[in-house]
């Protein structure tokens, strides 16, 4: 098992912009460094002017001046991806090591076949369980919450079940 | 774009054929692109499902 301390994160705009209509931001900070394209950057900053401004998390602007990869962008016309999250993915190339948070299926299933470890908002906020930093309680506190807090889509029964396996498992 | 060759079986041949001469689409490429495309969104819905129940996992007992 890695570090999670050393480790990087690379963020596509959908986990930034989640996390950050949660309160829970600051759970990237557990990341050694969380880099940020370019593009991503420009896009979080419109929906969220504040969030790649927290004090706590070491966010990194990276500009991506290179053309993507042959493979990337020919996956990427295939799946309909946008400039941000081809961005995230050519920096994932760059960055094998690290871990991949986007939101969006298509980017992730592509991510995927590509090999990186890749996750999403529910993984983070879940994961903060098992880091210690929030207890199980509060992680189904924020769950309940999606829905009416965050711009993050998930089919209601899905979240229920999560939910419900959450309370049953840590014996809410 | 990058060039893939495929193999069809000759129905499925037949069929694709007959869109492009029907006019539907400019060649068989055009029809072959949007099949995919097509594939791809109707599974976007469990694709999505499996990806949220992963992260449960991954988040509980994950080893980064």
């Amino acid at each position: 098992m890695s570090n999670p301390k050393r480790l990087k994160a690379i963020c596509d705009a959908g986990p930034i912009i989640h996390l950050d209509e949660l309160k829970v931001l600051h759970l990237l900070s557990d990341f050694h460094e969380v880099l940020v394209p370019d593009r991503v950057w420009f896009e979080v900053t419109r929906h969220r002017r504040e969030a790649l401004n927290h004090p706590d998390i070491p966010f990194r602007k990276v500009i991506l001046d290179k053309p993507p990869d042959g493979l990337l962008l020919a996956m990427s016309k295939a799946f309909s991806l946008d400039s941000g999250e081809i961005q995230t993915l050519s920096l994932a190339l760059q960055h094998r090591d690290s871990l991949l948070f986007t939101d969006d299926a298509a980017a992730r299933f592509v991510a995927e076949q590509m090999g990186f470890k890749v996750h999403g908002t529910i993984g983070i906020i879940v994961r903060a369980i098992r880091r210690g930093y929030l207890s199980a309680r509060e992680v189904v506190d924020i769950l309940s919450i999606i829905p009416q807090q965050s711009s993050l889509y998930i089919k209601p029964a899905l979240l229920d079940r999560i939910i419900r396996d959450l309370k049953e498992r840590f014996e809410l | 774009m990058e060039t893939m060759q495929i193999e069809l079986p000759e129905q499925l041949y037949k069929a694709v054929n007959a869109l492009v001469k029907n006019g539907w689409f400019r060649d068989e490429n055009e029809v072959l692109c949007e099949a995919v495309r097509k594939f791809i969104e109707s599974f976007r819905p469990s694709l999505i499902e499996d990806f949220i129940l992963n992260d449960v996992e991954w988040g509980l007992h994950g080893d980064e």
